[in-house]
């Protein structure tokens, strides 16, 4: 493989991109060959959305050059790049979420005569792009209601209707449901076989060996080696990501013997949510919710916590019937609830790091409604310490930590209320291979030292390392239960499919 | 630079301090003198006690009711009832004391106290049930209750002005020295910013009110009970109009339903120029009083400098949309620095 930027279609050529006080990318040199499909990996901070920003011209450059079939070329404007044919999908979704799909797709050029738009026109075009990619969606509805998964097809389609030959990914898949991202993947390598060529930046390992071709490696903003997929295997991918030698996980509470019976479920229902869902967790287990998305995981977490009022049926907490009927009941029998997404439910971005540590305490750890400041940052010193947060400075915003710093404080939120039971949800989503890990001998130390917990998890790499028992959910209703011992990957994979 | 100097610098307080400063000092060079009748010294027009302290004074009600208001921007509501509060628990109060008519001086001021702050929350209360438990945006609620609000105070005192007992009067009119200075408004409003402030920054219905106004899903999945937090700020907002409306009506002598017409736009104004922003989370007691002062100054800057008296709005309107986009710039320029110190870290 030719690792020298040179007769490639893409050439990047000591590319450099300072931010005030760090180089995100330092000198980046390598070349993406026509038509294939090049990751582009590296944990959170290594600098590879920065460089699909650059490539699609969001951002500008300090230093270098980035050739396109040997001519140099600059971006002033995102739209300079789509006029040389590089369009992106990117993880967070841009659209008009009130305007139709059609409407989305030709907001900047929508058929109109004397400044009346035509609908028809418009609505045709769009059908005739989608259907370029084999897309049969109804062009009519407001693109706000579609799953994640169809607008990320739309902008798959947006872009190729400009003329884009060259595609970036940016993390597509980290909002998709399993069978959704398949999709996704089967559209690029139906794109590939088009003659497009797709960069794809993602953390997702596994996704990279299924789809790409080509792997280029950033680390701290540097590259790191740009080599084909098939000469490399997991292991020596993931010591190219963090220089590091990589070990797996085996958790140590497997080994203790459980406690006492913690948290008790019998028939937990709700309306159009889930249905008759039964399950207990003992001190010292960790019981994983695993199911396909929309199998009813996160809702049978939110009913247990009392998020739902329409649910029904009997929980109880250390044998003892409980009543919850809000989150403070909930609390006050002792359960925590780390939700699935950390910026919309977990966190409020806008105060600090001790603050939102102390939120679901404030309260009771009051004199007479009067705030401690100083216990309150030592409570949350003690935590950021413990789970190593980075920054380590409990005055810090939340908002500018990374996703798995972000993560740990949502967690410390709720070991500092020294919940007994713990419901945990998607704990690793978008958080880089590091602070996964980290998160993984976290949950291992809780259920050691006597916490109950409930994990729900999309990865089943996760599940079946961290847990002590595995309950599986098929569309709101109990598929089966698994032990830690008859459990792998195809058992599990075939009971959430139900085949 | 050195560290503290940048902090301050970038402090929103430091600016708001600076301009009215500055301000206050351009006022001041510009505003020429006269001669003082009694005792024959040159006095500057603008740096005066009596017209400092009437301008102090001028803000001050719109201060007061800055800070209840600002906690509900801070909430992620809003309140355009305020001045219609402000006049009907004015006229209500006043025609209370009328029926009444109690002897002491003191009864007088303590049953005039009770009733004008227990109407404002009884308002506030009414906004923040009908917020919660109707499910419509604060906005239209309290546009609703802006129009209904005076239309009882209209209603109840038939259009008419109705004169306060003189000892309400007397009480806020304390005079400190031998100069006809009345300090009292300006302490209250001094005190009700502190009590805003340490209630923002030092208790737990306070730290909620963040929160909610930051994140109203997290809020409700650590437990908050989102529904009494925002009644709170809505009651609370109803009291410190109330406050404004007892001290107002007593200065002037006298309330009416005309009383306040349009404050609630000056108080929003203040907040915002005191950095609040509109989509919650974010504001500040004592930067809604600095910036209900800067609103104040620059009104008063009109009359001092002999302008037409005509391009008040003008100028304040300018000044508003000015304050707010510096203010913006600022943040942005912070946050880039703040970003630039985070990656920094994580590489």
């Amino acid at each position: 493989m030719d690792r020298n930027p040179a007769n490639s279609y893409i050439e990047f050529d000591r590319i450099t991109k300072r931010f005030p006080g760090v180089t995100a990318l330092d000198e980046v040199t390598f070349g993406i060959q026509a038509g294939t499909c090049h990751a582009v990996v590296g944990e959170n901070g290594a600098g590879k959305s920065t460089l699909g920003r650059i490539l699609t011209g969001i951002y500008g450059l300090e230093g270098g050059q980035i050739r396109i079939d040997g001519r140099p070329v600059q971006f002033l404007e995102p739209g300079d790049a789509l006029d040389l044919g590089i369009g992106m999908v990117h993880q967070e979704l841009v659209f008009c979420e009130n305007l139709s799909v059609a409407e989305n797709l030709y907001l900047g050029n929508l058929p109109a005569r004397a400044g009346f738009v035509s609908d028809r026109k418009m609505e045709e075009r769009a059908r005739k792009l989608l259907s370029a990619i084999e897309v049969d969606m109804d062009v009519e509805t407001p693109i706000g209601k579609l799953p994640v998964a169809q607008q990320q097809l739309v902008q798959i389609a947006a872009a190729l209707g400009s003329g884009a030959r060259v595609i970036v990914f940016d993390e597509p898949t980290s909002s998709l449901s399993h069978v959704e991202a398949e999709r996704l993947r089967e559209n690029i390598r139906h794109l590939k076989s088009k003659g497009v060529t797709s960069i794809y930046i993602s953390h997702d390992l596994d996704e990279i060996f299924r789809l790409c071709d080509v792997v280029t490696v950033l680390r701290d903003g540097r590259h790191v080696a740009t080599r084909p997929v098939a000469e490399l295997d997991r292991p020596a991918l993931i010591n190219l990501m963090i220089g590091r030698t990589f070990e797996a996980y085996f958790p140590s509470h497997v080994d203790t013997e459980p406690g006492g019976e913690m948290l008790a479920v019998e028939n937990l229902s709700s309306p159009g949510r889930f249905e008759d869902v039964s399950f207990s967790v003992r001190s010292g287990e960790v019981l994983a919710l695993a199911g396909l998305v929309g199998a009813g995981r996160t809702e049978v977490l939110q009913a247990v916590f009392g998020l739902d009022p329409m649910a029904t049926g009997g929980i109880s907490v250390s044998g003892r019937p409980a009543r919850i009927r809000h989150p403070i009941d909930a609390m006050r029998s002792g359960i925590g609830l780390v939700p699935e997404d950390r910026k919309r439910f977990g966190l409020v971005l806008s105060l600090r790091v001790d603050q939102n540590i102390g939120l679901p305490t404030l309260a009771s750890r009051s004199d007479f409604g009067w705030i401690r400041g100083s216990r309150e940052e030592d409570l949350a010193g003690e935590y950021v310490r413990r789970l190593s947060v980075r920054p380590g400075d409990v005055r810090y915003d939340t908002a500018g930590l990374s996703g798995g710093n972000q993560q740990k404080v949502v967690l410390a939120k709720w070991l500092a209320a020294n919940c007994p039971i713990l419901l945990i949800d998607e704990p690793t989503r978008g958080v880089d291979v590091g602070a996964k890990s980290e998160m993984h001998a976290l949950i291992d130390q809780l259920a050691h030292e006597g916490t109950a917990i409930v994990l729900v998890s999309s990865e089943l790499p996760e599940v079946l390392n961290l847990s002590t028992r595995i309950l599986v959910l098929r569309a709101g209703r109990m598929a089966g239960e698994l032990s830690r011992d008859d459990a792998d990957q195809g058992a599990v994979m075939r009971m959430m499919a139900g085949v | 630079m050195l560290p503290m100097l940048r902090i301050l610098l970038g402090s929103q307080q430091t600016g708001l301090i600076l301009v009215i400063l500055l301000l206050g000092a351009v006022l001041s060079v510009f505003a020429g003198y006269h001669v003082d009748r009694s005792t024959g010294e040159l006095v500057n027009n603008f740096l005066n006690s009596r017209t400092l302290m009437q301008t102090a004074t001028d803000a001050s009600f719109f201060v007061i009711m800055a800070v209840g208001a600002t906690m509900v921007i801070i909430s992620g509501g809003i309140d355009l009832s305020v001045g219609s509060i402000y006049a009907l628990s004015g006229v209500m109060t006043a025609m209370v004391l009328r029926s009444m008519a109690p002897e002491a001086p003191f009864a007088v001021v303590a049953l005039a106290v009770v009733t004008c702050v227990s109407l404002g929350v009884l308002c506030g209360l009414l906004n923040g049930l009908m917020v919660v438990g109707l499910r419509v945006h604060p906005f239209i609620v309290t546009l609703g209750t802006m129009w209904v609000f005076r239309g009882v105070a209209f209603v109840a005192s038939e259009a008419e002005s109705i004169l306060v007992p003189q000892p309400l009067t007397d009480a806020i009119k304390l005079s400190i020295g031998s100069d006809a200075l009345y300090p009292m408004p300006m302490i209250i409003m001094l005190l009700i910013t502190a009590a805003g402030a340490v209630y923002l920054s030092r208790t737990v219905m306070g730290r909620h009110i963040f929160a909610v106004g930051g994140n109203v899903e997290a809020g409700r999945y650590a437990g908050l009970r989102i529904d009494r937090i925002l009644v709170g700020v809505y009651v609370i907002s109803g009291l410190t109009a109330g406050i404004a409306a007892l001290v107002g009506s007593s200065y002037y002598g006298s309330a009416s339903c005309a009383d306040a017409t349009g404050y609630e736009l000056y108080v929003i104004a203040s907040a915002v120029v005191g950095g609040a922003s509109l989509r919650g989370g974010r504001g500040s007691a004592v930067n809604a009083m600095l910036g209900a002062m800067l609103i104040v100054l620059i009104r008063q800057s009109i009359r001092t400098l002999h302008l037409d008296q005509n391009y008040e709005w003008v100028v304040i309107g300018c000044a508003i949309i000015v304050a707010v986009v510096l203010d913006q710039v600022n943040r942005r320029l912070t946050a880039r620095r703040l970003a630039g110190a985070d990656r920094a870290m994580t590489v």
